[in-house]
């Protein structure tokens, strides 16, 4: 059941990839996914604000992350933001994703042996 | 950079409400942020591209507010099927009739033939001209690629190969050129199509023969092609099939079935005698041209008129040269019916008015049951309203309500127009109409009725939606459904919609109502015998293989055969079966020939071929003189062909009659057609009543020349038959004992022949009458929706009234007195659109003109109509009033 939940979301689009793992360590707001992972990829994947939100909405709708209510530091907070976090099911969803890429990462590592050998 | 920053700004701001309540702000904040680091680096790209994303974004975000839009809808709609069917029901019923009576009607006038290949360049005269002419006409090489000759509606008495000369066929055709296929850009689908090259006179008669005889009466057999088919007595060869679905130029008269070369011989088609490719003044071939590339109708006209006057100068029986007016006009031929643009306007112009007002009333239904929910949900807006939703977005949400009943009204309708699709085939196969052709739906039509059903559903539910949202919040809240609406009440919107229903609705069904009266009492018939007891059999010597000199004789010699048989009370020969409508379109010019009139007097008359003993087989006596004997008919008989010299007995119909001479006896005098002289020996009543009795019918002799070559029909005998005698029996017995080779063929009663032009009118009955009856149910439903709804807003009203000790009927009164008002406004109105839009209709086209010259003074309907639509609203205000004044007061006052 569970598993059947996980695997409707597989492949993950790439931008949604991103995003929960930007969100995997801590909560962040839109701005602060769209920095991280830019500077993960170093400057490759920029998540342009309109693909970005609309990505946030979606996947709160497919309960894939939620809002947060926990707010930074008063001094730090800025009241328009919305900070998002993982919810059980997108924890999930992006361990199967991390499987199913490392998978392939394998399936690459055998490949390339039978090439080179 | 500013400029770009107040781009992403307007872009951000567009987004849908939901999207910027929970990501406007952070959006425009990171754009700006976005935009600023950008602008450092001068990445004059990525601001393009941040540009690009968000508009790109729009569209989908939009989407798929829309899909949340129409899942909310459909659960709102399930949890009131009742109010949900309804709606549906009235949007597929508009949906599905217009798509289906314009896919059989207009689309058949409109739609090219099919397998025609150059139908848009296609072109015919329009009035028959002679093959010497058509061969003229060919040379204009400038104007026209290509001219083909035929003629329509040609009947042969076929055999079919392995069967027995008692089971010939009578199949109408067509005689062409041998160029027919090439000049239209038909391809054979078996074997070949006719070709100049390779049937030229004197070598093998062959024959094309179309899809559905193939499929039809040679039961698709594989091997047709090369097979033998015994035409008119002589041997013809199939050399191909043409494709499914061609039936021929023109083939809305008659759908052609076998296509026979002109260059065959006589005895294959009696039609070919005398020299008529030839002689030029044989005007019996219609002339289809295909205009040369980047020519103009109207330039291959005037070209073609000028060959046509220089060669008319040639010959004395054409119009004289004096005369200017055009002597080519060509219609386009690309279509089944070729028809003149004025003419096809009107039509278009009826079946546009028609279906509009169908869907207008259709969505001002749903208009009304959607504004009346409104009314009904103010409380749930007003809460909606009141946690944050926008004007906007519960407009938003009644809007995609609408068109999502729109939606599956479509998804209805076309299975309706489906459906009643296969019902008219199957209908017309059952009645074997010549000239139906299978019509598919067509799928424009389908697609532009659902289009405007669409449209007119979600503007119509713009304004109850606006409507319904407008409103203060705390009344709303606390009375829910029940509170006065702002506004005029008496020219509100919701009177406004039920008047106009109401209007339409009557116009609706008195102008189909006009047309339905007009045909049931065109058809009538008033016979003063029991047509049951009239035998009726046609027979066709030249077409059975005899040669003209044959048939003469056996003609000269079968009605004392009948008589001689003492089975029959009377006998008499005709050309058409007694009864029919007169073809207008055939009416020649008449003159009387009175050298010492002031003025000259000319009307259009029909002419109509009748034998000796015509009336008095009908028992109509003669109003004044005499009708035709046998020895009128001996005299012609011995007249030799084409002499003009003589002056030929004639009987007119009253109208004739009436429009020739007025009221002078007309009896004696003399008449002109062309160049024959006509003695005036009787007069008769006009035989038919209603439709067509406006027809002037000239009554003359039967001919040689009928004898000779007998006309589509073959020439029919009528008999009535003494008791106990079975006539059609007889009459076989007869001919058969006449010459064996005689196949009497349409053997029929005078009332089974009534019942198929009846069946004429019951196809009329459905077209019409469905229309008709489609106006009644939607403003049935209309009504009892803006009633239910005027209701549920008057129910508290209502409530303080009865408990203040108003009694029941003096509420129902009041409830009543307004739907009355408005029902009469409605009436006067629906009666002033339908009188001008018939008289609209009566001006632009003659077709519709009689019907409804005839329908319009019908008391039946005049009264009837408005009385059953007011019947019907009063009903539909009464039981929702009847309802209210039922409620418990304390209920209905109760504020929550």
């Amino acid at each position: 059941m569970i598993a059947k939940q996980t695997e409707r979301f597989l492949p993950l689009k790439p931008q949604w990839f991103h995003i929960l793992l930007a969100l995997a360590g801590e909560e962040q707001h839109g701005y602060g996914i769209m920095q991280e992972v830019l500077e993960r990829t170093m400057g490759k994947v920029r998540l342009w604000p309109a693909t970005l939100y609309g990505s946030l909405k979606r996947m709160i709708e497919a309960g894939l992350i939620e809002e947060s209510s926990k707010r930074p530091k008063p001094e730090l907070d800025d009241a328009r933001r919305r900070y998002y976090r993982l919810t059980s099911l997108g924890r999930r969803v992006l361990d199967a994703e991390c499987e199913r890429l490392q998978g392939l990462v394998h399936a690459i590592h055998t490949k390339r042996k039978m090439v080179t050998e | 950079m500013k400029r770009s920053q107040r781009a992403y700004e307007r872009l951000a701001r567009a987004f849908p409400h939901e999207f910027k309540l929970a990501h406007g702000e952070e959006m425009l904040e990171t754009g700006e942020a976005v935009m600023g680091r950008l602008a450092k680096r001068g990445g004059w790209t990525g601001v393009a591209r941040l540009l690009a994303d968000a508009a790109m974004r729009l569209p989908f975000e939009y989407l798929a507010e829309m899909r949340r839009d129409l899942q909310f809808a459909m659960r709102a709609l399930l949890k009131s099927p009742g109010f949900a069917l309804v709606g549906i029901l009235s949007m597929g019923l508009a949906i599905g009739l217009t798509t289906n009576v314009y896919s059989t009607n207009w689309a058949l006038l409109t739609r090219p033939m099919r397998g025609v290949a150059h139908a848009s360049r296609l072109v015919m005269a329009q009035k028959p001209v002679s093959y010497f002419y058509v061969e003229r006409y060919r040379e204009q090489k400038d104007v026209v690629a290509g001219v083909a000759a035929f003629q329509n509606a040609v009947p042969f008495n076929v055999r079919l190969p392995g069967q027995t000369d008692s089971k010939q066929q009578r199949i109408f055709g067509q005689l062409v050129s041998p160029d027919y296929f090439e000049v239209m850009g038909v391809d054979a689908e078996r074997g070949r199509v006719l070709s100049p090259a390779m049937d030229r006179s004197g070598g093998a008669p062959a024959v094309v023969i179309s899809d559905k005889f193939w499929r039809m009466r040679l039961g698709s057999r594989p091997d047709a092609v090369g097979l033998v088919l015994r035409i008119n007595g002589q041997s013809v060869t199939i050399v191909g099939i043409a494709p499914r679905g061609f039936e021929g130029a023109f083939s809305v008269e008659s759908a052609a079935e076998l296509f026979v070369p002109v260059i065959a011989p006589a005895s294959v088609a009696p039609e070919l005698a005398n020299d008529v490719l030839h002689r030029p003044n044989a005007r019996e071939f219609l002339a289809l041209a295909l205009l040369a590339p980047n020519v103009t109708a109207a330039q291959a006209e005037s070209a073609l008129d000028g060959v046509t006057r220089r060669l008319d100068a040639n010959d004395p029986s054409a119009s004289p040269q004096t005369d200017k007016s055009r002597r080519v006009t060509l219609l386009p031929a690309g279509t089944r019916v070729p028809i003149p643009p004025e003419l096809k306007q009107a039509i278009e112009g009826f079946f546009v008015v028609l279906m509009g007002i169908v869907i207008v009333i259709a969505c001002m239904n749903l208009g009304t049951m959607l504004m009346a929910r409104g009314a009904n949900r103010r409380k749930e807006f007003a809460i909606r309203m009141s946690i944050g939703a926008s004007r906007f977005r519960l407009a938003r949400q009644l809007m995609s309500e609408g068109m999502l009943l729109s939606l599956l009204g479509g998804l209805l309708g076309f299975g309706l127009a489906y459906l009643l699709n296969v019902l008219n085939t199957q209908l017309h196969q059952a009645v074997d109409a010549p000239g139906i052709p299978d019509v598919a739906i067509d799928w424009r039509a389908a697609v532009f009725a659902f289009a405007a059903a669409l449209v007119c559903g979600v503007a119509l539910s713009v304004a109850p939606a606006l409507r319904a949202t407008k409103s203060e919040l705390t009344p709303a809240l606390k009375e829910g459904s029940a509170m006065q609406l702002p506004g005029h009440r008496r020219f509100g919107l919701r009177n406004l919609a039920m008047a106009t229903q109401l209007a339409g609705s009557l116009m609706l069904l008195l102008i189909t109502g006009f047309v339905l009266m007009g045909l049931a009492r065109g058809y009538q018939v008033q016979t003063n015998f029991d047509p049951k007891t009239m035998a009726m059999a046609s027979i066709d010597p030249v077409r059975d293989g005899e040669t003209p000199e044959k048939a003469l004789d056996l003609f000269a010699k079968l009605p004392q055969r009948l008589k001689d048989s003492n089975k029959f009370s009377r006998i008499a020969l005709t050309t058409l079966p007694p009864f029919t409508a007169a073809d207008e379109d055939n009416s020649e010019q008449w003159t009387v020939d009175d050298p010492r009139a002031a003025q000259k007097v000319q009307q259009p008359v029909v002419k109509e071929s009748v034998g000796a003993g015509y009336f008095a087989a009908l028992d109509e006596p003669l109003l004044n003189g005499r009708e035709f004997n046998d020895a009128d008919e001996r005299s012609l008989m011995a007249t030799a062909q084409g002499n003009t010299t003589r002056t030929l007995p004639v009987v007119l119909n009253e109208t004739a009659a009436k429009k020739l001479f007025g009221n002078a006896n007309a009896i004696g005098k003399h008449l002109k057609d062309g160049g024959v002289g006509y003695e005036v020996v009787g007069v008769v009543h006009d035989l038919r009543s209603g439709m067509g009795s406006h027809s002037a019918i000239a009554y003359v002799a039967l001919s040689r020349d009928d004898f000779a070559r007998p006309p589509a029909a073959g020439i029919i005998i009528l008999t009535r038959a003494k008791t106990g005698v079975d006539g059609a029996a007889a009459i076989r017995e007869v001919a058969y004992g006449l010459d064996p080779k005689l196949t009497p063929f349409h053997v029929e009663t005078l009332s089974d022949q009534l019942a198929l032009s009846r069946r004429e009118m019951r196809s009329a009955m459905w077209n019409y009458g469905g229309i008709g009856a489609f106006g009644l149910i939607l403003s049935a439903i209309g009504l009892a929706g803006v009633t239910a709804y005027a209701v549920a807003q008057r129910t508290r009203e209502i409530g303080i009234r009865m408990a203040l000790g108003a009694k029941k009927g003096q509420v129902l009164r009041l409830v009543l007195r307004e739907g009355i008002s408005l029902i009469a406004v409605g009436t006067l109105l629906g009666f002033a659109g339908a009188v001008l839009v018939s008289k609209a209709l009566e001006a632009a086209t003659s077709v519709f003109a009689d019907a409804l010259a005839m329908g319009t003074n019908d008391p039946r309907l005049l009264v009837g109509a408005p009385a059953l639509l007011a019947a019907l609203a009063l009903l539909a205000s009464y039981l929702p009033a009847r309802a209210a004044v039922r409620i418990d007061p304390l209920k209905a006052l109760r504020t929550e």
